[in-house]
């Protein structure tokens, strides 16, 4: 097998049977903003905006750096908004806006 | 005079939202005014996210232990038997239960992300959607099991279910030995998560055990 075979053969997430450490039983409770982030995804595939395959697909696309940097609803916002990009549902720049007013309004105490 | 001092913990504790969660708020403001959906949606779904835990999971086990014919309608159709008993499949995913017996155990998993039949446990926890989990439990499952706590005997034969977008899986463990007098809520009460994942068996408290 060649150095970068199993990049071909193996995307992100395809990961079952590979060698791995042991188990850590670990779990936390959602913050506000992860569980908003799950409904978000819910009400998205309810509406048929995007559905749970383009979703895991979409993380898939972020590639091996995001997804092992990013924690779990940290790579499915990012995949949301790229996956929106592609349709054409939202566009970069509006996105990119609506970020710096929410900062702003944050730092002036607009909103919490 | 109220003293609004600088102790008030949810000040004190506040943290400024990262760039994610400011992406996350701006995505879903920006889709909410285009009206693609309201945001009273998205309150509604945490609030049917908050309802699911495994206490659901747990009575339709404790059901299906204690009445033949629904155990039937379970196996057979998961979904529309959690159905019955007033547990809707908000996700739309089909439902496939896996009875484990003397001779077969099961494991449920999802390889490619975190897959899991959250209308009947909620959601799943951070282990179930880590690498460790999801790399190994396909391949070495006596060892992810032993790492639980669980060992069984060689000639029992261990069946590991991948899950997918579309169909999930939940384990119906064996009833215990000893629980023939159990009530149905006596029943659920000893159904734990992990269980119905498949990583641990359903026990008896030992004398000692905290409530």
């Amino acid at each position: 097998m060649t150095s970068t075979e199993t990049l071909a053969t193996r995307l992100p997430n395809d990961i079952g049977g590979v060698a791995a450490e042991a188990i850590s039983q670990i779990d936390h409770p959602l913050l506000p903003w992860e569980k908003r982030c799950h409904a978000l995804a819910d009400v998205l595939d309810f509406h048929k905006i995007i559905n749970t395959e383009e979703k895991r697909r979409g993380v898939e696309a972020l590639g091996a750096e995001m997804v092992a940097k990013l924690t779990y609803y940290e790579r499915w916002i990012v995949a949301f908004a790229n996956i929106l990009f592609q349709k054409c549902i939202l566009a970069p720049s509006d996105v990119a806006q609506r970020i710096r007013t929410i900062e702003h309004e944050l730092r002036a105490g607009l909103r919490s | 005079m109220h003293d609004h001092d600088d102790h008030a913990p949810e000040t004190a504790a506040a943290e400024p939202p990262g760039f994610y969660e400011v992406l996350e708020t701006a995505v879903r403001e920006l889709l909410v005014e285009q009206g693609l959906f309201e945001a009273a949606e998205i309150h509604r779904q945490i609030d049917v996210l908050d309802s699911r835990t495994p206490a659901l999971g747990a009575m339709v086990i404790a059901r299906a232990w204690t009445d033949a014919a629904f155990r039937a309608r379970l196996l057979a159709d998961g979904r529309s038997a959690c159905e019955e008993l007033g547990i809707s499949f908000y996700d739309d995913t089909g439902l496939i239960v896996l009875e484990n017996t003397a001779r077969v155990h099961n494991l449920i998993v999802c390889t490619l992300c975190s897959c899991y039949p959250r209308p009947v446990l909620g959601l799943p926890p951070d282990w179930y959607k880590l690498k460790p989990y999801r790399a190994r439990a396909v391949s070495e499952p006596r060892k992810v099991l032993a790492e639980f706590g669980t060992v069984l005997p060689d000639d029992v034969e261990i069946r590991v279910s991948d899950s997918t977008a579309v169909v999930r899986y939940l384990v119906l463990p064996l009833r215990p030995a000893g629980t023939e007098n159990f009530t149905e809520a006596q029943l659920a009460a000893l159904v734990t998560r992990d269980a119905m994942i498949g990583v641990v068996p359903v026990r008896l408290p030992e004398p000692g055990d905290l409530p």
